[in-house]
């Protein structure tokens, strides 16, 4: 079975939109939470089920799980601080009681383990469920290390759990991310924690610029198929991993800057990554307004930058740590932006098609737009044990390859002669953009 | 027993499809303070809980709840008496717009 992927999850503040990939191109053919704000979307690779995070605002974080592909949804229980329980801040503030801000990543168990999940929230606690999401219960092993007080949130008012890799070759072996906490390890479920070292931070003070625990890796993905080998998109700049998120190098030549939020991993060479850098901290802006997709393929010796079908007029697209994300095949990449765009290679990202990809109007008249915070791209269904054993898709020795464009299936802005009912109103905000490895 | 009026903006979460339009949910429950108000709403709807109250049982910090038209100062422990003929208005609050 082919590990490609047809189908791209969008989870955005206006609700969440599946595109498929047809003979014609990628159209968007679903819709579940029209008008609601979802954060995150989720295939659990070991049975394909959906789960879709929602922020209500006034009314809380809901999760939602669907059996059968967005169709039907029901909802499940979302974690809960225990009583008594709270966080720090970090900056001087007394601590907060803790309660649920937000659904940040969910993770599978592994095959051997049906019905576990992890779930990473706001204020910073990692949870467990053993039951398919019905009930969680806090991992205590993270949460009362006396470290955790000194968290601090990146962003928002509190620290995050953005980022949940469970090592293929052992479920006991967790590696977690945190906005602001660094990155840790357990090597026994969750209970026993190491901290990653080697990350710094040059906008802290002096003193806490090689903390650890003060570092903010705003993503950290692993390659599934040589999962000791991590990248992290820092706030401070780019690092990549070797042994299993234990010691952390800098990558110096990253271009054409070191910040962002996204990175996304090649799931069988861990030398390759992708990145969607802006211009620095104090200006989240693309570089020169130039929207870009940086790839290398050398273990970060060198970046070139992809730009062909992204906007060539000045772009201010910022794309969240979330909104880029690969397939199985290392071909068809993903990622939308804070304007509510969505683009897709094909081809990793290497195009030789002419013609900037808004100008395909061609294209576009077969595309209804949806809105957009957050896209995910849905593999077909797998076993479990083939995750790290992915090959590249075979391409048919009769049809030569034919580089492929990014395609723009949502605008970022309906143009003036465009009916708004078709084009589906935009969301403003895309925070998450996810290819799903099954 | 006091009436619970439940606004639009939250009883729209007990329908099937959450983005039709609804009207308020009136409800009369038994109960002598907001709290064991609420939680016999709840137990008439329990889905509703998680929209109106956190995991530590305080209504959420955009939700209110008036007794009688006054808004219910002490969201974490809602002990305020509530009449026998008292109506409890749940709604948002509209801050942020």
């Amino acid at each position: 079975m082919t590990p490609v992927s047809d189908r791209v999850l969008v989870s955005t503040k206006k609700g969440l939109f599946t595109a498929d990939r047809g003979p014609a191109g990628w159209s968007v053919s679903g819709v579940s939470f029209l008008g609601e704000n979802v954060t995150l979307a989720y295939v659990d690779p070991r049975d394909g089920g959906w789960f879709a995070a929602l922020n209500l605002g006034h009314f809380g974080v809901k999760l939602k799980f669907s059996p059968d592909a967005g169709k039907t949804w029901e909802d499940r229980a979302v974690p809960a601080y225990p009583d008594g329980e709270v966080v720090g801040t970090a900056d001087g503030k007394p601590p907060q009681p803790a309660t649920l801000k937000l659904i940040w990543a969910l993770e599978s168990g592994a095959a051997t383990q049906p019905g576990r999940l992890w779930a990473g929230t706001l204020p910073g606690g990692l949870f467990r469920s053993d039951d398919g999401s019905r009930s969680w219960e806090l991992v205590r092993g993270l949460w009362d290390r006396p470290e955790r007080m000194h968290w601090m949130g990146g962003g928002a008012d509190h620290p995050g759990i953005h980022s949940i890799l469970r090592d293929p070759r052992d479920p006991n072996v967790l590696r977690v991310a945190v906005s602001c906490g660094g990155a840790w390890i357990s090597t026994d479920g969750g209970t026993a924690r190491e901290v990653g070292t080697g990350m710094h931070a040059d906008y802290l003070p002096p003193e806490l610029r090689l903390d650890p625990v003060a570092q903010d890796p705003h993503i950290m993905r692993h390659c599934p198929a040589a999962p000791d080998r991590l990248w992290i998109q820092h706030h401070n700049g780019v690092f990549k991993s070797a042994d299993g998120a234990r010691t952390w190098a800098h990558v110096p030549n990253a271009a054409p800057s070191g910040f962002g939020f996204a990175v996304a991993v090649h799931p069988t060479d861990p030398d390759t990554a992708w990145f969607v850098p802006a211009t620095k901290d104090e200006r989240r802006v693309p570089v020169d307004g130039k929207l870009v997709v940086s790839r290398t393929r050398d273990g970060g010796a060198s970046f070139e930058g992809l730009r062909e079908g992204l906007p060539t007029e000045p772009a201010y697209d910022i794309v969240y740590r979330h909104a880029l994300a690969i397939d199985g095949t290392g071909e068809r990449l993903a990622f939308g932006s804070t304007t509510g765009g969505v683009w897709l290679t094909e081809d990793g990202g290497d195009r030789s098609v002419d013609g900037p990809l808004r100008e395909r109007r061609g294209r576009r008249s077969r595309t209804r737009r949806p809105a957009g915070q957050a896209a995910a791209v849905e593999q077909p269904q797998q076993p479990h044990r083939e995750r790290c054993q992915v090959q590249p898709r075979e391409r048919p020795q009769e049809r030569p390859h034919r580089p492929r464009p990014l395609h723009h299936v949502k605008l970022r802005r309906p143009r003036p002669h465009q009916c708004v009912g078709e084009t589906l109103a935009l969301a403003p905000l895309l925070l998450h953009v996810q290819v799903q490895h099954v | 027993m006091p009436t619970v009026v439940v606004a639009p903006a939250i009883a729209r979460w007990l329908t099937a499809e959450p983005g039709s339009s609804v009207g308020e949910r009136t409800c009369v429950v038994s109960g002598d303070t907001v709290r064991e108000v609420l939680d016999a709403l709840f137990a008439a709807y329990p889905m509703l809980r998680g929209y109106v109250v956190d995991e530590r049982g305080a209504l959420r910090h955009h939700v209110v709840a008036l007794v009688d038209g006054v808004a219910v100062a002490d969201k974490t422990r809602l002990a305020e008496p509530v009449a026998a003929d008292a109506e409890v208005y749940l709604c948002q609050a509209l801050s942020g717009g």
